[in-house]
């Protein structure tokens, strides 16, 4: 694996370093000292509204089956984690994980009065914000990662066709994007030294548009200086998750200094027959994320990483009358990596003892998971990122 | 109307080169220099007159335009092949007389995103595309109506099954939160009666058809009024409230007016002039386009320019028109820089903005860029000459300061920063290579610019 510094030392801005402006000079010098043993978290978002009682299913509850008549998983199918929960049949890798002492499940994760909305709800957890003015500004990501800005190249890599999640959206941190491994060579014949008349700090348009070209054309620099990193023993699943998530793997193996990376997983907004496209994206999901842990830990890398995946809202306990379900409240968040406190976290919800609205009452607040992950994974101060404290959770050792 | 009064020139807004630039990089694509000349020695009322009137380009339209497009699009049908579909939106960009139309027709295409990743039926997008077209600056209550009324919709949001006593929330839930009044404006129980009223419209044998048998015709409460609403009912109530208006004075000022230039007060200004005129799109877009806020310092290079902005623009500016690079490769482009044409993200349409810029898309420019210079857009790869267009825009083609200048008048719509221009001119004359290749080297590293990446 190439160092941080190894890295800098081939890129073109220090190569042409006596045309570059003398602030940029001296900010990649220095951040070239700073160490590229640095964690890193991936966050894998289930987007659209993972029914989590299906996903971790409180098969012991009564509720369940009073609730659910066609969408009931039979117990016989599924696989146990203890006498009160189990996972979706589909999702046998993820309780390999678990059994490994690789997966941590915080259960019942929502937040107070919550919106039916996709793009509401998901803007909530992007921002951890409730106000919808704030659902513009900053990610709760991306301000994180203000605290710990690098000099130059992306805070942050989202890789996906989609827009880039506002979760990343940092004031000065910069989150960049991705799709496909060659996405961010450039063949333009770029002369970098024409493009450095300043870097933009503010937050004006014109200081971010200066300062995201530079970065993303910095970025595709010091990938294309970093070699290695893309072969893999792991074998992945075929899987758009897994493909995407096989990238990102790749992204860190060749020592890039990002410490986020992110990807989406669509398609749980299961309103009409449920059971198969469920059952297949569980599959998915569970596959792709022991890949990626598999594959790290192969490359020594797996004390480094944390994956954090979760839904904007989980669905409706009542099945709907189409063999699905609709909007509903809170769901699992999984933790998955070497260095966490493996099993279940939280307490499930009760099925039986639901909000006026017949959904789920959440039992642990999503920011509490955010608060944890931030201080004990990305290690800065969690309350400037959301405003207050949050006692963290046990899910890191 | 105190925040949209017209636009007279004067000191600090004369009528110029840049506002010229402005006006056709917002309200369409790109001028060519003759075009740019021909607007500035006419004045804006005549500018703007002839952009409304769809007689704004004059270069490179071909005088059979809409009979060349018809094939094209039907070829595409045929075909089955949705690269086609894109290219012959992109041949209506690059072609049409009248942009603004075009512009608008983007603009209901994100506002009422229909991806075809679910309609699967390239004749159903095409359609709902031509009634977006059709309707682009009519009345809204017209273009809701018949958008909403169309199978590529209903089919895209369920409408189908929505039924009386098993609803589907789907349709009854975008048409408030994203089509009319926007979220925050209704309850969860709105939309619950929303869907109600709605139960009963469908599609039979390609068209809407509204079946009696599922709908479900009891009393409904919605937004505080009562009644046995139908689904053409809660259209009214929607349309008839003010957030409406308010939104799509938002959604107008998005496309035509910078980041954060126009305040709370004018866009109530906007919203109420809406109320007054019937939800007129027309009327608002052509209220914006002739108003001093329009031409104000503060608005121009004050948004980031959408792919299609970008790539359109630039090849529009260079008169790539005889001929022009192959429609396929600038749709394909136009995807890797986050604009797939009939494939929005998802049902609330590309973000846009600063988003724009995610770090693959600045990349995806900055190639789009080189490769358009270097005549890789066409197939097979073009000799076009930079320099021609240099020349026919006043620039003297031997001369690299006067190239740069020159090429940066087209491509920018701000002046080219002094730094910038003195170190490009600086690698330009140490680059080895023809004078040819020189000025394609020049015309890519200015669209790379940061500068560039602004409308």
């Amino acid at each position: 694996m190439l160092s941080r510094r190894s890295f800098l030392q081939g890129s073109t801005l220090l190569a042409l370093a006596p045309t570059v402006p003398g602030f940029l000079t001296r900010s990649v010098l220095a951040s070239a000292e700073a160490s590229s043993d640095g964690r890193i978290l991936v966050v894998i978002q289930m987007d659209g509204g993972n029914d989590g009682i299906n996903t971790v299913v409180p098969y012991a509850d009564d509720g369940y089956g009073a609730n659910r008549k066609e969408l009931r998983l039979r117990t016989d199918g599924l696989i146990k984690i203890d006498g009160e929960a189990a996972f979706h049949p589909s999702m046998r890798a993820a309780a390999d994980l678990l059994d490994d002492g690789r997966l941590a499940i915080v259960q019942g994760v929502g937040y107070p009065n919550p919106n039916r909305s996709h793009f509401r709800s998901m803007a909530i957890w992007h921002t951890a914000r409730f106000e919808q003015e704030e659902h513009l500004n900053f990610g709760w990501a991306g301000r994180a990662l203000d605290l710990s800005r690098r000099t130059v190249g992306a805070d942050a890599i989202f890789v996906g066709s989609e827009t880039l999640p506002v979760a990343l959206r940092g004031r000065r941190s910069v989150a960049s994007s991705m799709l496909h491994a060659e996405d961010l060579v450039l063949t333009a014949p770029i002369n970098p030294t024409t493009l450095l008349t300043g870097r933009g700090e503010g937050n004006d348009l014109k200081s971010f548009v200066q300062r995201t070209v530079l970065d993303s054309y910095t970025t595709a620099d010091e990938l294309s200086k970093a070699k290695g990193g893309d072969e893999s023993s792991t074998r992945y699943p075929e899987t758009q998750l897994a493909e995407r998530l096989k990238l990102i793997a790749r992204l860190i193996k060749s020592g890039l200094p990002t410490r986020v990376y992110y990807a989406i997983q669509s398609g749980y907004d299961t309103h009409a027959v449920q059971l198969p496209g469920h059952a297949r994206l569980l599959n998915e999901f569970a596959g792709a994320v022991k890949a990626l842990v598999d594959d790290l830990a192969a490359a020594n890398l797996a004390d480094r990483v944390a994956v954090m995946a979760f839904s904007e809202f989980g669905r409706r306990v009542q099945e709907n009358g189409s063999l699905g379900t609709d909007h509903g409240t809170a769901g699992p968040v999984f933790i998955a990596g070497t260095s966490v406190v493996a099993g279940l976290h939280g307490r499930m919800p009760r099925l039986l003892d639901l909000d006026d609205g017949g959904d789920l009452k959440l039992t642990v607040d999503f920011r509490q998971v955010y608060a944890t992950v931030i201080e004990r994974w990305l290690g800065v101060s969690a309350q400037p990122v959301l405003d207050r404290t949050w006692e963290p959770l046990a899910i890191f050792r | 109307m105190s925040s949209w009064q017209l636009y007279r020139p004067n000191d600090s807004a004369p009528w110029n080169t840049m506002r010229v630039v402005h006006l056709h990089r917002r309200a369409g694509f790109a001028a060519t220099w003759n075009e740019i000349q021909r607007d500035v020695m006419d004045g804006p009322d005549a500018a703007i007159t002839r952009l409304l009137q769809g007689r704004s380009y004059s270069n490179g339209v071909p005088a059979d335009f809409e009979q060349m497009a018809a094939v094209i699009g039907d070829a595409a049908i045929g075909s089955n092949n949705p690269n086609r579909l894109k290219a012959w939106w992109i041949y209506r960009f690059l072609f049409s007389p009248d942009p603004l139309t075009e512009k608008l027709t983007l603009l209901w295409h994100d506002h009422f995103a229909t991806s075809n990743l679910k309609i699967n039926d390239l004749s159903m997008m095409r359609r709902q595309n031509e009634i977006l077209r059709a309707n682009a600056r009519a009345p809204f209550r017209q273009l809701l109506g018949a958008v909403v009324h169309d199978p590529a919709m209903l089919v895209w949001l369920d409408a189908d099954s929505n039924r009386k006593g098993s609803p589907n929330e789907n349709l009854a839930r975008e048409l408030m939160e994203l089509f009319t009044i926007g979220i925050g404006n209704y309850t969860e129980h709105d939309v619950k009666e929303a869907a109600r009223a709605l139960t009963g419209w469908s599609v039979r044998r390609n068209a809407y058809f509204e079946n009696p048998e599922v709908h479900d015709d009891g009393e409904k409460t919605i937004l505080g009024q009562t009644g046995r609403w139908r689904g053409d009912n809660l259209l009214g109530i929607l349309l008839d409230h003010s957030a409406t208006a308010r939104r799509l004075a938002w959604r107008i000022c998005n496309l035509l007016m910078g980041e954060q230039v126009v305040d709370d007060a004018g866009l109530d200004e906007l919203a109420e002039g809406l109320r007054e005129h019937d939800l007129d799109i027309g009327w608002t877009v052509e209220t914006v386009l002739r108003s001093q806020a329009f031409f104000s310092e503060s608005n121009i290079a004050a948004r980031v320019a959408s792919p299609l902005e970008f790539a359109i623009g630039a090849v529009r500016a260079l008169e790539c028109f005889d001929p022009p690079p192959s429609t396929l490769l600038l749709a394909e482009w136009a995807a890797r820089m986050g604009q797939d044409l009939f494939y929005p993200p998802n049902v609330g349409g590309w973000s846009g903005g600063r988003d724009w810029l995610a770090g693959r898309y600045v990349v995806a420019r900055a190639n789009f860029a080189a490769q358009l210079a270097e005549g890789k857009l066409w197939s097979p790869v073009s000799e076009w000459d930079v320099s021609e267009v240099v020349e026919r825009s006043g620039g003297q083609s031997s001369d690299p300061a006067d190239v740069i200048d020159t090429l940066a008048q087209l491509l920018l719509v701000t002046r080219l920063p002094e730094a910038s221009r003195s170190s490009i001119l600086a690698s330009v004359e140490q680059k080895k290579g023809t004078s040819h290749d020189r000025i394609r080297w020049a015309a890519a590293t200015l669209l790379s610019l940061p500068d560039a990446q602004f409308v």
